[in-house]
């Protein structure tokens, strides 16, 4: 049998690499439009609606117990998975940032930083007490704390499109 | 008593400056970069992005959890 009448395999239509393993990392596989498209407003009003619900849940836990723990490393997990495996449509990072008008901030942020940094060295004494201790009792209340887990969750969502 | 009035103004004084900083970066044809701007910009290298959501969720941990 020569080589000349071996029959020819036919020619396969050129295949994209696989999703999952795309970019070296592993990738859900790409969401198939929904039959019934939901309003957007909508899926923002519900989950608007479940971050308020867990801020609350969360405000409830008592300090330094396991599900205090817990309310802040569920939020940190779902978004390392979500950043990972289907990471949202990112705003693009400027290409280069001027320098003078970023150590404006530098300035800022680092003077927060060293006040808080010399009350804390110091123990945090009622003479010069540390941004935590001025926050503490304003936590005590459970809206203002709820408040405040939701500011963090909105955050944490918002440095995952960064 | 007057030392812990100057530490707080201080802190209010310093928050103050941050969202002052915002505002004047949201001007047309600022210099200054937005929070969110100079925050994407650190991002941009894996470790800069690390630390910053490792900072966040200390953040949350420091304020909520304990």
């Amino acid at each position: 049998m020569a080589a000349d009448d071996v029959p020819l395999w036919p020619d396969l239509p050129p295949q994209e690499p696989s999703r999952r393993w795309r970019l070296g990392r592993l990738a859900l596989p790409p969401r198939r439009p929904s039959r019934r498209p939901v309003n957007p407003a909508l899926r923002k009003a519900v989950a608007g609606a479940v971050l308020i619900a867990y801020s609350w849940f969360a405000a409830g836990a008592v300090p330094f117990s396991r599900n205090a723990l817990l309310i802040v490393l569920l939020p940190g997990a779902a978004l390392a998975v979500i950043a990972c495996l289907r990471p949202p449509k990112r705003i693009p990072p400027p290409d280069r940032l001027d320098l003078a008008g970023f150590s404006y901030w530098a300035v800022a942020v680092g003077a927060l930083f060293e006040w808080e940094a010399s009350a804390f060295k110091d123990g945090a004494p009622r003479w010069h007490p540390a941004l935590t201790t001025l926050i503490d009792p304003a936590l005590g209340s459970r809206p203002l704390k709820a408040a405040g887990i939701l500011i963090w969750l909105f955050a944490g969502w918002a440095l995952v499109r960064r | 008593m007057v030392t812990r009035v100057i530490t707080i103004i201080g802190f209010a004084a310093l928050i103050l400056a941050l969202f002052v900083l915002e505002f004047l970066a949201r001007r047309k044809d600022s210099r200054i970069p937005t929070l969110g701007e100079w925050l994407g910009y650190v991002m941009r290298p894996k470790a800069g992005r690390l630390l910053i959501l490792l900072g966040w969720l200390w953040l949350g941990w420091h304020y909520f959890s304990r």
